[in-house]
């Protein structure tokens, strides 16, 4: 009803007006808001930088512990191939109790036990077995530990049959062998901080986007000013947009900061693909993402309340869209749940277009996706703050 | 700034009887928040058994003051001794606090809103140990006592304003401690639940012989106290009993009529610093005890024209106050005339015609067949307790709310069709003053422009209407949110004005504003009205101020139980229930129960004052005299009394709670 009273009352410029000083209105708001701002600005450089170096999911300076019950070539071989940076070789225990108590202390992470005669049962073309004990207590990082293992010991194996049958016949060549040669795409570094960084942009994105618009609007309940725009000629749709796209203006400033300061210089990360729809569907996100926030903020009685409802609403959607864990290996009922995530298409946008260089034409569905969750959640949002009047 | 109470006290019987134990002792109290003083070099004492008053607007430091007494807040200067124990350690504060009782300022806060009001009370009573056989009888006794007996079992969060505030007092007071300290326990609270909290406390002061140290941002309500300390800006500018106060400053206040009205409050601003308009009546204080001779200067200074029904009364203490404020010169704001818009206005025309307006949630009718008109230039007063409905006919007529039924005409648009067309015409000021306290002045004004759609040429002309009418020059690039409270209000005034609306609406727009702040306001109301043809909808909890309005109406329960100028309704209850007579007699807690045995069932203490209402004056006031004379009291004096709005308001509200007293109907907003 309020649109239409508009064009009576006046024009789409005063519409536009309206829309303009109440955006202007927001980003004022937020750059009297220094803590804030600092807190934004740290966001998207410093804590950037911290979790691109710092958060790692490879195996890295794993603690090895030794039990060598044969002191042998053989034994010392095997230990050598250990290597860092995987591997870090602390010592050797006595007994092979104290190691699993090194284990349970924590300060080991694996235990390899060599038995006696390991060199002779070689030697004597005997079969024989190395025991692995491995903390898997972080699971992640226990497994790999394990599989890497069980490949040096795999290679060691292989090493010795093909020596041996070298040694009988020449060389390796009549030996059946498979081998994987794989080649590494977008990434051919394998650079993880490629990936650390990124990720942590979109969960800042998500956070800001969800806690800006949503902080603001629940502030203009507290302090009663939301009553006071509601009585004049504004409408909750001008209200509610505003605050959107001031938010998305600084969301939009905070990423290109990022890029520019971080991703850019320290950790060279390419674009690949068109800057400019980058920074478009980041917007589209933002616009997204806000739009729960703002239903959130209908919702909340107070800011405490939005922080809460944050938690609860954005927790598992960075957990679980793909940032965190390969959205692949979560279970089906996980996947379809979502799909109503927008972070999860905008994973796919993202590193569409950063390392692939990939454009609209492969990622359009994700962009639909993205702005029908939004115009939904928008809506929602609309209707709720609507009712709340009554 | 003398502590007049001290030396001369013992000249006044109602308290030399009690002995003079100091259970409070302030001196040179100082306290700063950073570089800010709060309090300055405050002296006080309370004597037990007393009803001490703090009073003044916010920021005076009352607060910092009764938390440092209640061993809640450290200071930085002077001392501060409670039972004879100086408080300047955390130790020393945990001995006092076991016989003190503190209720924290802001309705309810000190209570858990998800529990009972049974829950409620356990929970303080067990926190301080009050053995479970006294816990039932106070229990019993104090919830039989503010009536809220019935209503034990309701969660607190669904009480009303006055029922959480009773709620408050009987919590601070479960362990009967010997000081209460109540801090604004009564700001936000209607009339009648006001007068209802000060009558409990006067009855449990009488009952059993506590001392309350008490606060209040309503000038009215000082001549309850026995001595009070008058705070402003961190300092106190008098104190002693309510008529030595008055003494500071002899004067007298005339009213009269006297057209044109604008001539008039021109020509007597020559002369007098404190000049009124309330409705058609001027209200002066002049500098000169002798009533005739008041009269004679007011006659002179208005010269040609000549005064009409002229009444000249002692002053009030509200009247004191601001004379003492201004003799302090604390308040240099100056503000210009507003300059008068050069587009002469239709002065005449109804500007807010609400016809049967009803308005359902649910089940419950918020608002019930209301009907009233407002015309341009005239200011409309809507009163009414919390949960009256005042709010809701305000939201359907600003277009934010649908009528269940019923019609309305708001600037000559129909609220239930056109609500952004009189979005557009109207102005809202509400209690918060809903501004952006984070933007300057200028960005508040440029803001609400561009919202109403000001051009850039209308809007600067408009911007330096505002800034000369609310006297915010000096102030334009200041945060709003470190702007004095009574400069905020009128910038919140100035942004609701930003696009010349006809019709303006005010929902209770003066709370936390001191005195000078408050007249400042209504000033300019008047002017608007008056000069501009602006017509004004205004509610307020402050009956003083309703007496500037043009007409009232009294909503009560979602209906408009009475309505007219504030003469005619004072009127219509002096015919109804009597005058209203002051009686000064010793014990004044016996007096009142004497006086209610002998018929006079709304018999009200005020301090050491009792308020009767006599139907005919001369028997009633000798039967009155008997009844206390018979009883042993002596009675010092019985002395008219003009009726206030405030005695209307209470009178018709408590009449009709009388009336329609049906258990479970109380409604709880």
């Amino acid at each position: 009803m309020n649109d239409r009273d508009d064009i009576e009352a006046g024009t789409l410029r005063v519409w536009a007006l309206r829309l303009f000083v109440m955006t202007r209105k927001e980003l004022l708001q937020l750059k009297r808001d220094v803590p804030l701002l600092l807190f934004l600005i740290y966001s998207f450089s410093l804590s950037v930088y911290i979790s691109g170096a710092g958060i790692s999911m490879q195996l890295n300076n794993a603690s090895l512990l030794v039990h060598d019950g044969d002191h042998s070539a053989s034994s010392r071989e095997l230990i050598h191939r250990f290597r860092p940076p995987y591997f870090r070789f602390d010592g050797e225990v006595e007994d092979q109790k104290v190691g699993v108590q090194r284990l349970d202390q924590g300060t080991a992470m694996l235990l390899l036990d060599i038995p006696p005669r390991f060199h002779e049962s070689i030697v004597g073309r005997e079969p024989v077995s190395v025991q692995l004990q491995v903390d898997t207590t972080n699971a992640p990082q226990g497994l790999s530990a394990a599989a890497y293992a069980a490949r040096i010991v795999g290679e060691f194996s292989f090493d010795l049959a093909s020596f041996r049958l070298g040694g009988a016949s020449g060389g390796l060549m009549d030996m059946p062998r498979v081998e994987s040669a794989h080649r590494v795409w977008y990434n051919q570094n394998q650079d993880e901080t490629w990936f650390q960084s990124i990720s942590h942009i979109l969960r800042m994105i998500t956070l800001f986007a969800f806690l800006l618009p949503a902080a603001a609007l629940v502030r203009e309940k507290e302090h009663g000013t939301v009553e006071q725009l509601l009585v004049s000629p504004v409408t909750p749709f001008q209200i509610m947009l505003s605050k959107v796209l001031a938010m998305t203006l600084v969301i939009l400033a905070a990423t290109a900061l990022a890029m520019a300061s971080v991703l850019k210089p320290v950790f060279g990360v390419p674009i690949k693909g068109s800057a400019p729809l980058f920074f478009l569907m980041t917007a589209l996100y933002s616009f997204t993402t806000a739009g729960l926030g703002l239903f959130a903020a209908t919702v909340a009685r107070n800011q405490a309340q939005v922080g809460m409802m944050a938690l609860l609403g954005i927790s598992p959607m960075l957990l679980l869209s793909g940032i965190a864990t390969p959205f692949e290996a979560m279970p089906p009922w996980v996947q379809t749940l979502m799909a109503l995530s927008p972070l999860r298409y905008f994973v796919d946008v993202t590193y569409g277009i950063l390392l692939k260089g990939v454009g609209f034409d492969v990622l359009w569905d994700s962009m639909l996706a993205m702005a029908l969750l939004g115009g939904t959640m928008f809506g929602l949002g609309m209707w709720r703050f609507r009712r709340q009047l009554e | 700034m003398k502590e007049i109470g001290a030396a001369d006290s013992s000249q006044h019987s109602a308290l030399s009887s009690q002995h003079f134990d100091a259970i409070v002792k302030v001196s040179g109290f100082v306290k700063r928040y950073k570089k800010h003083v709060a309090v300055d070099g405050v002296d006080l004492t309370v004597r037990k058994g007393e009803i001490y008053g703090l009073i003044g607007p916010d920021g005076s430091g009352k607060s910092s003051l009764m938390k440092a007494i209640a061993g809640v807040l450290t200071y930085d200067g002077g001392a501060v001794e409670v039972f004879g124990t100086k408080v300047d350690s955390e130790r020393a504060a945990e001995r006092i606090k076991p016989k003190l009782g503190f209720l924290p300022q802001g309705l309810g806060l000190n209570l858990y809103p998800e529990l009972s009001i049974e829950e409620n009370i356990d929970f303080f009573a067990h926190l301080r140990l009050v053995p479970a056989k006294d816990l039932i009888e106070r229990k019993a006794r104090l919830l039989a006592m503010t009536r809220l007996e019935r209503f034990r079992d309701r969660a607190m969060k669904h009480l009303s304003g006055g029922m959480k505030q009773k709620l408050g007092l009987i919590c601070t007071l479960i362990h009967e401690p010997e000081l209460a300290i109540l801090d604004e326990p009564t700001t936000g609270v209607d009339p009648v639940s006001r007068r209802e909290f000060w009558l409990i406390l006067a009855n449990l002061i009488q009952e059993k012989g506590m001392t309350v140290l008490v606060s209040t941002a309503y000038m009215d309500e000082a001549e309850r106290f026995h001595r009070l300390s008058f705070l402003s800006g961190g300092k106190v500018l008098a104190s002693g009993m309510p008529t030595e106060v008055q003494a500071l400053v002899p004067g007298s206040m005339v009213t009269f009529e006297a057209t044109p009205q604008l001539e008039a409050i021109a020509r007597l601003k020559k002369s007098f610093r404190q000049v009124e308009s309330l409705g058609p009546l001027l209200h002066v204080f002049t500098g000169t005890a002798d009533q005739s001779e008041a009269r004679l200067q007011i006659e002179a200074a208005l010269g040609d024209l000549v005064p009409a029904a002229v009444r000249v009364d002692q002053p009030e203490l509200e009247d004191v106050f601001v004379a003492l404020l201004l003799r302090n010169n604390e308040h240099k704001e100056t503000s210009g005339r507003p300059p008068t818009s050069a587009a002469a206005h239709n002065h005449d025309g109804v500007a807010i015609e609400a016809e049967g307006l009803i308005r359902e949630f649910g089940t419950f009718r918020a608002v019930d067949g209301v009907s009233f008109q407002v015309k341009q230039g005239e200011i409309f007063g809507l009163l009414g307790a919390n949960g009256a409905g005042k709010t809701t006919v305000i939201k359907m007529l600003n277009g934010i709310l649908l009528p269940t039924a019923g019609a309305g005409l708001v600037a000559g648009a129909d609220m239930r069709t056109a609500a952004g067309t009189i979005k557009q015409r109207i102005g809202y000021m509400s209690q918060a003053f809903s501004l952006y306290l984070d933007l300057t002045v200028e960005e508040n004004i440029r803001l609400f422009a561009g919202i109403y759609g000001l051009d850039k040429r209308s809007m600067t002309k408009r911007y330096q209407w505002i800034v000369t009418m609310a006297g915010l020059s000096g102030y334009e690039s200041s945060l709003t949110g470190q702007l004095p409270m009574g400069v905020r209000q009128r910038l919140a005034l100035g942004c609701a004005l930003v696009h010349s609306p006809r019709v303006l609406f005010l929902d209770e727009p003066t709370s936390g504003v001191d005195p000078i702040g408050r007249r400042h306001f209504w000033e300019i109301l008047s002017k608007l009205a008056r000069e501009e043809g602006v017509a004004i909808l205004i509610t307020t909890h402050y009956m003083s101020e309703a007496e500037h309005c043009d007409n009232l109406a009294l909503m009560y329960a979602g209906r408009i139980v009475a309505e007219g100028s504030p003469a005619d309704m004072k009127r219509q209850v002096e015919k109804e229930a009597g005058r209203l007579f002051e009686v000064v007699a010793d014990q004044p807690g016996k007096a009142l129960v004497y006086l209610q045995q002998a018929g006079f069932h709304g018999a009200a203490l005020f301090g050491t004052k009792l308020h009767i209402f006599c139907r005919d004056p001369v028997r009633d006031k000798a039967c009155a005299c008997r009844a206390l004379e018979e009883s042993g009291l002596h009675v010092t004096s019985v002395s008219e009394r003009p009726l206030s709005l405030e005695d209307v308001f209470v009178y018709r509200v408590m009449s009709l709670e009388q009336a329609e007293r049906v258990p479970g109907q109380e409604v709880a907003v």
